[in-house]
């Protein structure tokens, strides 16, 4: 049967958002570019142990995070590395640093396996998030499938922007063409382009859960959407600032 | 962009409601109070008061208001955490544009503000032109 059916769902789930959501997970189970199969799904599933890892919770709530040691809740075939850089990502991402991503890469986890790894902790994290926040069970995480990553690295991308490489804004060219059109992008849509599908992936959740870049100018009411751009902006603002967004 | 959705459309609008208690509700925003307790509920992970938050949102709102609701919510979740994971700076132009927001709700108290250098005089600069021509642009297309 193919995942999220909604089928029991109490609510009206939008098309778009179930089809998204598929297209995701079969892309989780596939190789990527420097995770195989396996390794992705488990990220995933880091990404559940990390909301109820008591670490997470402890280092929180101090002063710096570095200076509360001890064991993630996990069970994971990923280094300690990973395991830690998921869980910070998913908790405490508000202090990640330039020094904590070159310590990840010092330990072992390159600047590329950083870029995918956080690009399917947050977007099976906005897919949880989006069951959660209407009290629906998670979908089972996928059966990874065999084969080999692709090991693909953008040419153009380079330093100079946040903590890691990233496409520059005239870089959509050549294999990343499909990326933005012209030189209109900006640093969120940039921020994971080191591993071009990373960006794609979560591009196709995002055009459902939120809006796509066609979408993003327009400032009335969507005839798919039920509410309007205000309230979408009001919830948008409110879990920034919650999570201490300042982007 | 709550901000600049309000100046485009001529709306009134709190912008204490991205950060502020439900008293900031009023304005022009429909199921402003609700959306602000359901938004907050997803991203503070109580589930006990996530619950009452959906349930309050559902019963004034509808179920499609909701749906679309937990789908902005969870987006946003994973929002913050690109920007916040890979240490980018505001753009430059968005900065211009959010210049005053950022002073009204404080937003350089968070940590992930050290992303962002502060502006000098061609931020200023663009803050002038920028957000009056963008608000005039967008109010074509819409």
């Amino acid at each position: 049967m193919p995942d999220f059916q909604y089928d029991n769902s109490p609510y009206p789930i939008r098309h778009g958002l179930a089809a998204a959501y598929q297209a995701y997970w079969q892309a989780l189970a596939r190789p990527g570019t420097w995770f195989s199969g396996e390794e992705r799904v488990a990220i995933a599933a880091e990404v559940r142990n990390a909301v109820n890892c008591p670490l997470c919770v402890e280092r929180k709530l101090a002063l710096s995070p570095n200076s509360v040691k001890g064991e993630h809740l996990s069970d994971s075939l990923l280094t300690p590395t990973a395991v830690d850089a998921v869980h910070r990502v998913i908790t405490d991402q508000s202090r990640i640093t330039q020094a904590f991503v070159d310590e990840t890469a010092a330990q072992g986890l390159s600047e590329e396996q950083y870029v995918e790894l956080v690009g399917i902790a947050v977007t099976v994290l906005s897919i949880d998030e989006f069951n959660r926040a209407l009290g629906l069970p998670l979908e089972p995480l996928p059966e990874p499938e065999a084969g080999e990553p692709t090991r693909y690295r953008p040419a153009l991308a380079e330093r100079g922007t946040g903590f890691i490489s990233m496409l520059p804004a005239d870089g959509a060219v050549g294999e990343e063409a499909d990326l933005w059109k012209l030189d209109r992008t900006g640093n969120v849509l940039r921020a994971l382009t080191l591993v071009p599908n990373a960006m794609r992936e979560w591009m196709g959740v995002g055009d459902e859960q939120y809006l796509s870049m066609q979408g993003m100018g327009h400032f009335s009411d969507f005839a798919d959407r039920a509410l309007n751009r205000m309230q979408i902006e009001l919830v948008a603002g409110r879990v920034s600032s919650y999570n201490e967004c300042f982007y | 962009m709550l901000s600049l959705s309000a100046d485009i459309t001529e709306s009134d609008v709190n912008l204490q409601m991205i950060n502020g208690d439900e008293t900031a509700a009023s304005g022009d925003i429909a199921h402003g109070t609700a959306l602000m307790k359901f938004a907050e509920a997803v991203a503070c992970r109580d589930e006990s008061v996530l619950a009452s938050a959906r349930s309050t949102l559902l019963q004034e709102a509808g179920a499609q208001v909701l749906v679309d609701a937990a789908a902005v919510a969870a987006n946003f979740q994973r929002m913050v955490r690109i920007a916040d994971s890979t240490g980018i700076p505001l753009d430059e132009r968005s900065a211009a544009l959010a210049d005053s927001t950022i002073k009204e709700l404080d937003l350089t108290r968070f940590d992930s503000a050290r992303n962002t250098p502060p502006g000098g005089f061609k931020r200023k600069l663009m803050r002038l032109i920028a957000r009056p021509m963008a608000i005039r642009m967008f109010r074509k297309l819409s």
